[in-house]
């Protein structure tokens, strides 16, 4: 336990940019809040801008959330892609191997990293941007915005979004973790071409071959697929509020809680079949990981 | 008591390339062993597979255990300095000893301390700020620290200068070794390490050539510099590699009978960087 404590701080020490990204972003968010110009709605009447913005602050945190989400998963795929392959490009693998750390803690202390660490800094991170956001707005436009942002129900959903996208995202994306993963312990040179070309070619044989897209497919649905699977988008005017403003209408969810679907995604084979797979890809990893030292 | 290091018909390939060719050596506990052999005969390799860092055919024993699959039990008690200023550009001093000392049960800090205060190193500094034989001085406290049973070095002092040499050797031998340590060493500075060594390896296109004690060379070694009158009489006695120097030839013999050998001129015991160059010179005469 102590060693995983310290090769996760050795991660913060090489990739400053866990969370120095995730900060920038959220600054920048935060400068445009305090700003940045804010036009209110067509309609002057302050009954329906209210209306709106009570309905619109869900919709607006969960922006924010799927905005840092989105930077996080980008930066998180390069990171598996980078991490097994960086100390051997530099040879600083020969140090790290002289220490009584065994390659399977290493290569799972990286995945970890990857899957549970650095969502976790951008989760914290998005939610202090968030706050400091909903303090800005709701000094600067008081008049409109009103005590809207501070309901702690509100609050309590975007913490859940989040918590149950990390962990939701790690089972799913373990697949994709582990063949990155892979790739980072195997090439010798340009990972982020190793990582797609085989899978490409391999879509591309299959269509020329045996006129079929089977693999693309199962790539499609693994990479898009998460949301359709973790979450449910339940029909109805139970489930949503639609807000007229003159001639436009908003339509947003009336809560989160109905959205979230762990009992389907935790039932569906393709979340376990998909995890099976990445635990063997990560296997392998560790394997190469084993046998391979420096380029 | 078994061998610290055993390796049985240690061989391993790299497609047609093979680096290790059967290699067979035994390491005694209590000894500084010298690895030493050409660019490309397979000192590397041999120590990769030592360490656990490279796959191998044949059996290999490193303190009782298989290097590669228990490679992280076997660095409880082996260090190593694979090669020289392979510390991360990005690792900050301090930060390195901290990891150490975090993951290493056998790391002592106040020892790396101590000889890192000798360097005058910052501790906030990073390896990227520091030169080679910085970075060599900091990996060298780091490994030095730890109360390992066999340290590994290959090519310990490459980029170091001569001041910073020789204080390295002193302290391995004055202040490092004791009975319970062993080390291994390659390097291919011979004369360098020539007067700490107990025993040697050489080693010459993936094979071990010689495996002997220092004491040892003495009795399996011998060189007559030969005036040219009685350099037929003495290649009668067959030399395994002759050396012209100043009008005389210099005939190396294995299993001497130093009498004979006596009436062609002084024997004496060669040194080991002369073996070294009458080993691996391409055979007999």
């Amino acid at each position: 336990m102590n060693t995983a404590k310290w090769l996760v701080r050795r991660e913060f020490w090489e990739n400053r940019a866990i969370w120095l990204i995730p900060t920038v972003f959220g600054g920048l968010l935060v400068l445009a809040s305090l700003f940045g110009g804010y036009q209110v709605l067509g309609v002057a009447d302050l009954a329906t801008v209210r209306t709106v913005v009570q309905a619109g602050a869900l919709d607006g945190m969960m922006l924010i959330a799927t905005a840092f989400f989105s930077v996080m998963s980008i930066y998180s795929t390069w990171y598996l892609l980078d991490c097994l392959y960086a100390d051997r490009r530099d040879r600083s693998i020969l140090f790290w191997k002289s220490m009584p750390i065994s390659d399977t803690a290493t290569v799972l202390c990286k995945l970890g990293v990857a899957l549970i660490v650095v969502p976790a800094v951008y989760f914290v991170l998005a939610d202090l941007t968030t706050l400091m956001m909903a303090f800005v707005i709701s000094v600067r436009a008081s008049a409109y915005v009103g005590s809207t942002l501070w309901r702690g129900e509100l609050w309590l959903q975007i913490q859940a979004l989040w918590l149950y996208t990390i962990v939701t995202a790690a089972v799913w994306y373990l697949p994709v973790a582990g063949w990155l993963l892979l790739v980072s312990a195997w090439a010798k040179r340009a990972v982020i071409l190793w990582s797609i070309l085989p899978l490409l070619a391999l879509a591309v044989a299959e269509r020329v071959f045996l006129g079929t897209h089977v693999i693309w497919r199962l790539q499609d649905a693994r990479l898009w697929g998460y949301l359709a699977h973790a979450f449910q988008y339940p029909p109805g005017s139970a489930n949503w509020v639609t807000t007229v403003i003159g001639h436009d209408a908003i339509t947003t969810p009336v809560d989160l809680w109905r959205f979230f679907n762990p009992a389907g995604f935790f039932a569906s084979p393709q979340t376990w079949i998909g995890a099976a797979v990445g635990a063997a890809l990560i296997f392998g990893a560790i394997q190469l990981r084993m046998r391979r030292a420096e380029i | 008591m078994p061998a610290l290091i055993d390796a049985r018909e240690l061989t391993k390939k790299y497609g047609a390339h093979v680096a290790l060719d059967r290699a067979n050596f035994t390491v005694e506990s209590g000894r500084i062993v010298g690895l030493i052999g050409p660019n490309g005969a397979g000192k590397t390799t041999a120590l990769r597979a030592i360490l656990g860092l490279t796959s191998y055919e044949g059996q290999l024993q490193v303190l009782g255990r298989e290097p590669l699959r228990e490679r992280a039990a076997l660095m409880h008690d082996a260090c190593f300095i694979a090669d020289v200023a392979v510390l991360p550009s990005w690792l900050r001093v301090d930060h390195a000893i901290d990891f150490v000392a975090g993951v290493h049960p056998r790391f002592r800090r106040d020892r790396a301390m101590a000889l890192l205060a000798k360097t005058q190193i910052g501790g906030k500094r990073r390896m990227r700020e520091l030169s080679k034989g910085m970075k060599t001085q900091v990996h060298l406290a780091l490994t030095m620290a730890i109360d390992a049973k066999l340290l590994v070095l290959d090519e310990p002092t490459l980029g170091l200068d001569i001041l910073a040499r020789s204080a390295f050797y002193d302290a391995l031998v004055n202040d490092y070794m004791d009975e319970t340590r062993t080390i291994l060493i390659t390097t291919h500075q011979v004369e360098e390490v020539e007067n700490l060594l107990t025993d040697v390896l050489f080693i010459d296109r993936g094979r071990i050539v010689v495996d002997s004690s220092l004491d040892d060379i003495a009795n399996r070694y011998a060189a007559v510099a030969v005036a040219t009158q009685h350099l037929e009489a003495a290649r009668a006695e067959k030399p395994f590699f002759e050396r012209r120097m100043l009008g005389k030839v210099v005939l190396y013999f294995e299993q001497p009978n130093l009498e004979k050998l006596a009436e062609f001129g002084e024997t004496h015991t060669p040194s080991v960087a002369d073996l070294f160059v009458a080993k691996l010179s391409g055979g007999a005469a």
